[in-house]
């Protein structure tokens, strides 16, 4: 307190003080002059006796000083007027570092959020899914009984086990029933997940069947996110729920819309998925070998619910969200961390140059008395200013890049694991701004303590110092260059290698038209349509009164989603050839789907009405299964067996009489993909919809035009003219489901080009400066070669060729390590990082811009005036 | 400014004890606190008149004085200092100590005279 009385009462003490010192001598020549001296003797003997009046005062004034706080005061206020001075300077190294601060902050967030703290729910990363595999990659959940699952959770190995079964359920009570997605979970999930009710509670195993907990998104969409919720009850196939808890936004469990317990059925086909937590320290493959041996008993007992031969595989579930994606993060990490290394960089190059410039500077102000510690003060508190105004702006540049992302998953869902919540990481913040502040501070001492070493008449016979500009910090300039240059390549090369995979994607061959194709599912309720040839029609006439609307083209049946995405293999056998081990895609269809869908059918036909109707045993192939098995031969009248000509039966299923699996092909269709838009299409069979029927259904239908908000309202209506107590999902479109399909390589190409884009204006604006600095340090030197006869192109060389021979050096280290790196690359995004067409288009780029910005200063250079340039110091 | 054979040097602190005694009798400037201390000495000390200044501000700093507004024997506007509270119990601090001091070095000048 009285520290900063005093500090701010100093100009009143330094007032008072003179006032005294002042009187006092006054009243000294008074007296001497009573005593009869003239007035000049008596003010000189008055002096005399009082001393240096300047350096007492001087004295007297240091008392109050707090030489420290001033000095860092003072120092603010010469870096503030030094960074108005050279306001493109000052923006620019600021900028730099923002953009550096903010993308490193942003993606950082983005991998934390994703990679490393994913889930809400306790122990999350020991949670896994337990995949059974027989011979084919395609896994099932495993599925038991109830009794099964109350041993399997007793195993030693798990840390509690959880057993689900997700329904489409229609929520009826309001005007036409709404499709809801209905999790049953075991009672103790909410227990075992330990995720707090964000409103109300969450059941437990004394409750009874009938109380739901909302889902976040669904208490907002239905019921406005109102606090009264809890209490009141809704009804799912007129069943009334008592609900009693709000789940948090970040609870998101199969993305279902609301959880009710799960109360197994005596029926031993009726199985629910089960998934569990491993104990702390628990191996995956220990955990694999103890569960291994009691999945064989079940399988003794229950032999339809399991695959013949099989192994039990833990898949974490954040690996199951996240897959190859997990890679493409961290290479992105990496090159964010990059740009933020060149970001720094430029920012040296940035401080390095002026540094030299001022070397007159400092060299006068230590010739003026000041210490080396005030010299090294004041250059630390500039670069400290500059990095921490940087980093105020890469804070809020963080933000808004926090916010693009946030964009990114709205518009691409299924990015990230819908629990991941991404929020600005202030941790790496700060690692970033502590980054940004050591370069600060060692670039801008450097030059510093070399000033502070040399004197003035060195810096000031300045002759011999400008003419060549000083190895050294030419030498240094040069490498941060080719520092600049390597790593700009390595980004471009990235960012060409994504875009150009995106592009390949957006470009693929799709052999069917996704435009004004949507689909919207639908699930019978249980116990209604029961019998095999009433499904057949109650499905035939809601199709055809969709097609009936005016706005719809076509309508199809399928049990599959639209392409390009769905796997289900199932074996083939084709008598009189071996097929051993190899599978093909079943794709249960109606007629309609291929003319909907504009799938081109190249040979043959397709059903008729009455053989769809009676589920005869015919079926249409894809090109990739004709050149599989039937390279040079026409396929059709050929017969093929699927899955051993055992039908697939479940509880769900209704199965046509007589169905063997056995089927004669009587047509052949263009390959729409079926893995991935990348993935090569694998060999496909269509087949009657109504030989196996689910009891969920997809209405696949071309509009006119763009599909008008009414059409989904009359959809609904009509099909609760034909049941009332039918619900109808949401609309599917097939330019999303692409778009989803892609939207990984759109997020990734875009972050790589902003990455790439950045790093190359860094490494231009690094070159640019260099160059600059170079023409003003060596003016005179090239107005004395000009005026010796020297060519104005030889003056150009001089002031490019080290430079560009820098960039070129980089470009070819660049390249080196891109190639080098290139194999984990692809490894990680599919993407090819040395293909030689992009890498040219790479170094083109690179070289244009270095062209482009060593104009200015060239042009500069070449226009020196002789007798301007030695006159100019 | 020389020094003649037959002054010496204060010891240190000395100069802020008289200015503390001095101001023990009454607030004075500047001006009069100089003419106090070369009187009282009779002029047997000698000290730089602007010395004082600097040792004031110290003074003043520590809290031992205070200054106010006010008018010089010649009628101009200037300075008083005044003893504070403080200022008296570091006086008497000082008085012990050098009386201590002053002691001990008589002692030791008594004893080189036998």
């Amino acid at each position: 307190m009285q520290f900063f009385r005093q500090f701010f009462s100093r100009r009143r003490r330094y007032s008072d003080l003179t006032l005294s010192m002042r009187e006092h001598l006054e009243e000294k020549i008074e007296e001497l002059m009573e005593e009869g001296m003239s007035r000049e003797d008596a003010a000189f003997a008055a002096r005399r006796d009082f001393g240096n009046v300047a350096l007492i005062e001087e004295h007297s004034r240091e008392v109050w000083q707090q030489p420290l706080l001033q000095f860092i005061l003072a120092d603010l206020k010469f870096s503030w007027r030094q960074a108005v001075r050279l306001p493109r300077f000052t923006i620019a190294a600021i900028l730099t570092l923002a953009i550096g601060i903010a993308a490193q902050t942003t993606i950082y967030s983005v991998v934390h959020a994703v990679l490393i703290d994913p889930y809400p729910y306790r122990g999350a990363m020991r949670m896994v899914h337990l995949h059974l595999y027989d011979k084919e990659p395609f896994p099932d959940d495993l599925g038991l009984t109830g009794p099964q699952f109350a041993e399997f959770q007793k195993l030693p190995v798990l840390d509690g086990a959880i057993a689900d079964d997700v329904y489409g359920r229609a929520l009826t009570g309001e005007e036409l029933p709404e499709e809801v997605q209905e999790a049953r979970i075991s009672p103790n999930a909410f227990e075992y997940f330990g995720v707090p009710a964000l409103l109300g509670r969450e059941f437990a195993p004394s409750d009874n069947t009938h109380v739901a907990v909302l889902s976040y998104h669904f208490w907002k969409s239905h019921y406005d996110g109102r606090l009264d919720v809890v209490g009141r009850t809704l009804e799912m196939d007129h069943e009334v729920f008592n609900i009693v808890g709000v789940l948090p936004q970040r609870f998101a469990w199969k993305g279902s819309d609301l959880y009710t317990p799960l109360a197994y059925s005596a029926d031993p086909h009726r199985v629910a998925n089960v998934f569990g937590r491993l104990k702390p320290g628990v191996s995956d493959r220990a955990a694999e070998q103890q569960i291994d041996p009691l999945l064989e008993r079940f399988q003794h007992e229950t032999p339809d619910n399991f695959p013949q031969i099989f192994k039990v595989h833990m898949v974490h579930i954040n690996e199951l969200a996240i897959g190859r994606f997990r890679g493409v993060l961290i290479i992105l990490f990496i090159s964010v961390s990059f740009l933020l290394m060149l970001a720094c960089v430029n920012v040296a190059i940035l401080l390095l140059a002026r540094g030299e410039a001022r070397q007159t500077e400092i060299a006068l102000r230590k010739a003026l008395g000041a210490g080396r510690q005030r010299i090294v003060g004041q250059l630390l508190t500039e670069s400290l200013l500059l990095s921490l105004a940087g980093g105020a702006c890469g804070v809020m540049l963080a933000l808004a890049g926090i916010r693009l992302v946030g964009h990114f998953i709205v518009i691409l869902p299924g990015l990230f694991p819908q629990e991941a919540e991404i929020t600005l990481n202030v941790r790496v913040l700060l690692f970033s701004i502590g980054v940004s502040v050591a370069t600060g501070v060692v670039c801008g001492l450097w030059p510093a303590l070399r000033a502070s070493r040399i004197d003035l008449r060195q810096v000031a016979d300045a002759g011999s110092h400008k003419l060549a500009g000083r190895k050294g910090v030419r030498n240094s300039h040069m490498a941060l260059l080719a520092c600049q240059a390597a790593i700009t390549v390595l980004l471009l090369a990235c960012s060409g290698a994504t875009v150009q995979r995106l592009s390949r994607l957006m470009h693929a061959d799709l052999e069917y038209d996704p435009q004004h194709l949507f689909s919207v599912s639908m699930t019978i309720r249980e116990g209604t349509h029961p019998t095999w040839s009433d499904r057949v029609g109650y499905y035939e006439q809601i199709r055809r009164t969709i097609e009936a609307d005016p706005e719809i083209v076509s309508a199809a049946i399928a049990q599959s989603n639209l392409p390009p995405t769905d796997f289900a293999s199932t074996p083939v056998s084709i008598p009189g050839m071996n097929t051993a081990g190899t599978e093909v895609e079943p794709e249960r269809v109606s007629a309609d789907y291929f003319t909907t869908l504009r799938i081109p059918l190249l040979h043959g036909r397709t059903w008729s009405a009455p053989e769809m109707a009676h589920a005869a045993h015919l079926a249409l192939i894809n090109q990739a299964m004709q050149l599989r098995y039937w390279p040079n031969r026409n396929p059709i009248g050929e017969t093929i067996v699927l899955n051993h000509g055992v039908t697939p039966v479940n509880a769900w299923t209704l199965v046509s009489p007589g169905s063997d699996q056995h089927f004669q092909i009587i047509g052949v269709v263009g390959d729409t993909p079926n893995r991935s838009l990348e993935e090569q299409v694998v060999p496909a069979v269509y087949l009657p919809y109504t030989g196996v029927m689910h009891d969920w259904v997809n209405m696949v239908m071309r509009t006119r035009g763009t599909p008008s908000a009414a059409l989904l309202h009359r959809i609904k209506q009509q099909v609760h003219a034909i049941d009332a107590g039918q619900a109808v999902g949401d609309i599917v479109t097939a330019e999303d489901l692409l778009q989803g399909d892609m939207g990984r390589d759109r997020f990734v190409a875009s972050m790589f080009t902003a990455f790439a884009l950045l790093g190359l204006a860094f490494a231009v604006s690094g070159l640019y400066c260099i160059q600059s600095f170079l023409v003003t340090q060596r003016t005179r030197e090239f107005g004395v070669r000009i005026a010796l006869g020297a060519r104005r192109e030889h003056i150009v060389s001089l002031v490019t060729r080290s430079s560009l021979l820098a960039v070129l050096a980089g470009t070819g280290i660049g390249l080196a390590l891109d190639i080098a790196l290139s194999q984990i690359f692809s490894h990680w995004t599919s993407g090819n990082s040395r293909d030689p067409g992009m890498l040219a288009i790479v170094v083109v780029v690179l070289l244009i811009a270095a062209a482009l910005a060593s104009i200015v200063p060239a042009r500069l250079a070449a226009s020196i005036e002789p007798m301007e340039a030695l006159r100019a110091e | 400014m020389t020094k003649s054979p037959e002054y010496r040097d204060l010891f240190p602190g000395a100069l802020e004890m008289m200015i503390l005694q001095s101001l023990r009798l009454k607030p004075m400037h500047g001006y009069a606190l100089v003419k106090h201390i070369k009187q009282v000495s009779d002029n047997l000390l000698q000290i730089e008149e602007g010395s004082l200044y600097p040792a004031l501000q110290r003074m003043l700093k520590e809290g031992w004085l205070e200054s106010k507004e006010g008018i010089s024997a010649k009628g101009r506007p200037t300075r008083i200092y005044r003893l504070t509270n403080a200022g008296r119990r570091r006086l008497e601090q000082e008085i012990a100590s050098f009386e201590k001091m002053f002691a001990g070095i008589t002692r030791v000048l008594a004893i080189s005279k036998a």
